[in-house]
């Protein structure tokens, strides 16, 4: 039988603490006036949690590499989607 | 019954490991086009944006933030118990893998509930466009654009919280009456992948309509 590598309980909710401190952090982020940087912050702390769901709870780390390249080619294609379009409307 | 019940494999793979693959890659997929299906709408959210940025500070600051928050906490944990729920089904650990999926059942309830909540507040604000929207303020317009982007942004999810909450009521059903074991839990798993892809795309939701500006 193959083996599946099983994470440990403790990572897991070491995970979650981090997702709970990255939320703390872009919630109160917003209450400050950063001007553009607000925007960078909230986004940035999406991709780091998003991320981390990702590697530990959707188990990128542990699964064959072509889950990453599928996961990643989902991200690429919205970066063209929204990329593109903005070629657009930051030119007119 | 879970354990001396050998995997049946379709007639289509090689051998159990095989199959697995296999439906880990079909779910990916699908996932990744999950992401360019809410895509769109982030898309349209980014232009609409870019062209009304004073009026989404406005109308983002409309937005309840404290249930919004709340609930972003109640959809991490939910995460959280997923991925113990199927940590315990590749230990072969069947009482705890009901116990935790009905936790995160529980919690996809309360998600809805605090959600339904916060419809019935901005109903009482008159935010919702073609039902009772009424905003005082410059950019009338586009104001009610952000909220045209909210409803839909967020019942779609919704959406995909219900039927999240179904998938994952039929494995604890299943998981109950032993269907699964350490050879053979791809049902717990890939259910687990499509829940924690809609808790991404609330991760992205979150900081988009509540957080553009409170200062």
């Amino acid at each position: 039988m193959i083996a599946h590598p099983v994470s440990t309980a403790k990572t897991y909710i070491f995970v979650w603490l981090s997702l709970l401190g990255l939320l703390l952090l872009t919630l109160g982020s917003a209450f400050l006036s950063l001007g553009a940087f607000n925007a960078v912050i909230n986004v940035g702390v999406a991709f780091a949690k998003a991320i981390l769901v990702m590697i530990f709870f959707m188990h990128l780390r542990s699964g064959h590499y072509i889950l990453r390249i599928v996961a990643i080619a989902g991200f690429f294609w919205l970066a063209i989607l929204i990329g593109l379009t903005f070629t657009d409307f930051a030119t007119r | 019954m879970s354990d001396s019940a050998a995997v049946l494999i379709a007639r289509q793979y090689d051998d159990a490991q095989q199959q697995r693959s296999a439906a880990d890659l079909g779910i990916w997929v699908f996932l990744a086009t999950e992401v360019l299906f809410f895509g769109v709408l982030f898309a349209v959210y980014t232009m609409t944006r870019f062209n009304h940025p004073e009026a989404f500070a406005s109308a983002s600051r409309l937005t309840n933030i404290t249930l919004g928050s709340i609930n972003t906490a109640v959809l991490l944990t939910s995460s959280l118990t997923m991925a113990l729920g199927v940590r315990a089904a590749k230990l072969g650990l069947s009482r705890p893998l009901v116990g935790w999926l009905c936790t995160t059942i529980a919690l996809g309830i309360v998600f809805l509930a605090i959600k339904a909540t916060e419809y019935y507040l901005d109903y009482g604000e008159h935010l919702v466009p073609g039902l009772n929207f009424a905003y005082a303020g410059a950019d009338r317009h586009a104001v009610e654009l952000f909220f045209y982007l909210y409803f839909l942004t967020t019942g779609l999810h919704s959406l995909h919280m219900v039927i999240g909450i179904g998938v994952v009521a039929t494995i604890a059903a299943m998981a109950s009456r032993g269907a699964y074991s350490p050879a053979y839990f791809t049902p717990v798993e890939v259910s687990g992948l499509y829940w924690h892809l809609v808790d991404i795309v609330w991760i992205f939701v979150y900081p988009l309509l509540y957080l553009v500006s409170r200062s």
